[in-house]
């Protein structure tokens, strides 16, 4: 099924003070339609507040956060133009799932027949009369996303969608949100873990103590930090001058014969042993690199 | 289209009759009526043991409306299913999927306004009809003076109107206060606490606060003084009561709009 493309989110120095706490700060970023943005950060970094402003439950201090160019509350039909699911416990524990569905597809003049489709989507069916009391954390974030799909909207706005899921369910909610994507919707999905999201986005919009610090397509990610190659020789103290002597380089002796490199790849790092006359013990590319750019970029740890 | 007034009418609907409060609080209220007047007709029976003949009570027409008047016990019940229809979107975090389909807010307090005061007006014919069947039930073995047509529509017409607007009511202040425990026990402190030593006091003021305006719009007020000293004589005219009674709904909701529902939702 094709669709017109999803609406552009924007958000354009938004600022969001809540008494004497800057949540947001001057934060500006666009999402495009049919890709996958990952809206990540530390927990507390100003990802909720956000999303909250974007949906326009929550009043920007100032600045603006746009659907399609337009604040959310001015949106025609706003379950038809951006679905949402903002965190699991908002429903009323003795509804039944598939009532709740009901309820907002009243209000959306939506057929009750959608909340069926839905549930199914979601693979609820059978627990869809169930009351929500019932649902583990994970069925409720199932029956999050099965509202936000209810109008299939040109926008998609999840908010730490993969938490309490299975891992079955969240391989599921890649391949869901890379289909929704390439059917042209536009896709926003927080997470405060990068290997999380990893696999399923095509953009990274970086945020830290609420102020943006990285956006961009996710493969510009690891050049924005630096990707370490980790090389261990008796003769370093040979080797290290001449890895020194190449512009944009930096290299750090780890003691134990070791030295962390960046700037270079493996194969350069090898091809300067090599010409320095060096026995080569070890010649390793850091596994997890992302995760650590990620990491500082935010400022956290691991 | 932003959702329109019957779409939301539609979804407050769902809202109400997906839960158990409506059937469990409309239930109560019913049966806590018919309690009432079968009470109060025991009583002035003198056939209770160890209370005294009430001289000829029974006898007397205006104790007749009286008993079937017991079917406004069931506005304060009313005006808590009004207060819950707002604070439980609060206390279950329902209100954020309410905004996202209806972000324009005060729709949403327009529609659950209108809906509850239909439920009201709803609740208050079922309760009328079995304090009817509860009176007659009991009387059935006493002398009594007839229950007229004309004193059952004239109870009727009160109940509705009292307890639609009492239902009303219950939603304003239910987006003024939006916690829930906070909202129903300020307002069941007000009408059976402060209000019942207001009106022992000051019953010229009474009539002016909401429970003494429902009195006033039901037209019920009792002729005995167990209401908490307001009497008939006290009463505003019927109309004023139902004006006063909107007027506390009007300023609650003008209120609310200017707070809570401008209020962020976190």
């Amino acid at each position: 099924m094709q669709r017109e493309s999803g609406p552009v989110l924007q958000v354009e120095s938004l600022t969001k003070r809540f008494r004497s706490v800057t949540a947001v700060q001057d934060l500006s970023f666009t999402v495009e339609p049919g890709r996958v943005t990952g809206f990540l950060g530390p927990n507390g970094s100003g990802k909720t507040t956000t999303l909250r402003c974007l949906l326009g439950l929550v009043r920007p201090t100032s600045g603006r956060a746009l659907v399609g160019g337009v604040p959310y509350a001015q949106l025609p039909a706003p379950v038809h133009a951006v679905g949402a699911a903002l965190e699991a416990s908002g429903f009323h524990p003795g509804r039944s799932a598939r009532n709740h569905l009901r309820v907002v597809a009243a209000a959306a003049s939506l057929p009750d027949t959608r909340a069926d489709e839905v549930l199914e989507v979601v693979g609820l069916t059978d627990a869809g009369r169930r009351r929500v009391v019932e649902y583990s954390l994970g069925m409720r974030q199932r029956l999050a996303l099965a509202t936000a799909l209810l109008g299939d909207p040109g926008a998609l706005i999840l908010d730490e969608p993969a938490n309490g899921l299975d891992p079955e369910g969240i391989a599921w909610l890649r391949t869901h949100l890379r289909e929704r994507a390439a059917r042209g919707v536009t896709v926003l999905v927080s997470s405060h873990v990068l290997s999380e999201v990893q696999q399923t986005v095509d953009d990274v919009v970086i945020v830290s103590r609420g102020a943006l610090v990285h956006a961009g397509p996710l493969s510009g990610l690891s050049s924005a930090g630096g990707v370490r190659v980790t090389v261990r020789s008796p003769d370093a103290d040979r080797l290290l001058p001449s890895l020194l002597a190449t512009a944009g380089v930096s290299a750090v002796p780890r003691g134990d014969g070791a030295v962390v490199i960046t700037g270079l790849d493996a194969a350069e790092v090898g091809h300067l042993a090599f010409l320095a006359g060096c026995e080569i013990h070890e010649l390793s590319v850091e596994a997890d690199a992302l995760e650590r750019v990620f990491l500082d970029l935010t400022g956290g740890t691991p | 289209m932003t959702p329109s007034m019957r779409a939301l009418l539609a979804a407050e609907w769902r809202k109400v009759t997906t839960t158990k409060m409506l059937w469990v609080l409309g239930l109560i209220a019913i049966g806590y009526s018919a309690m009432q007047t079968v009470m109060l007709t025991l009583i002035a029976s003198g056939k209770l043991p160890g209370v005294p003949a009430q001289g000829e009570l029974l006898l007397d027409p205006d104790y007749i409306t009286t008993l079937l008047s017991q079917a406004g016990t069931a506005a304060t019940f009313v005006l808590i299913l009004g207060i819950i229809a707002m604070t439980g979107e609060f206390r279950h975090m329902t209100i954020t999927s309410t905004f996202l389909a209806a972000p324009r807010r005060s729709r949403v307090l327009v529609a659950k306004m209108l809906l509850y005061g239909l439920l009201g007006a709803a609740l208050a014919v079922i309760t009328m009809t079995v304090v009817l069947i509860a009176a007659i039930a009991s009387l059935a073995p006493f002398e009594h003076a007839p229950i007229t047509v004309s004193v059952f529509t004239t109870v009727l017409a009160g109940a509705v109107i009292g307890m639609t607007l009492y239902a009303i009511l219950g939603v304003s202040i239910g987006s003024v206060i939006t916690n829930q425990v906070a909202a129903i026990v300020t307002a069941l402190l007000w009408v059976l606490l402060v209000e019942a030593l207001v009106g022992l006091a000051f019953p010229s003021v009474a009539r002016w606060l909401p429970r003494g305006a429902l009195n006033s719009a039901m037209n019920v007020g009792l002729t005995t003084d167990v209401s908490g000293g307001m009497t008939q004589a006290d009463n505003l005219p019927a109309w004023g009561g139902v004006l006063v009674l909107l007027a506390y709904a009007v300023v609650f909701a003008a209120l609310a709009s200017r707070t809570t529902l401008r209020r962020d939702i976190t």
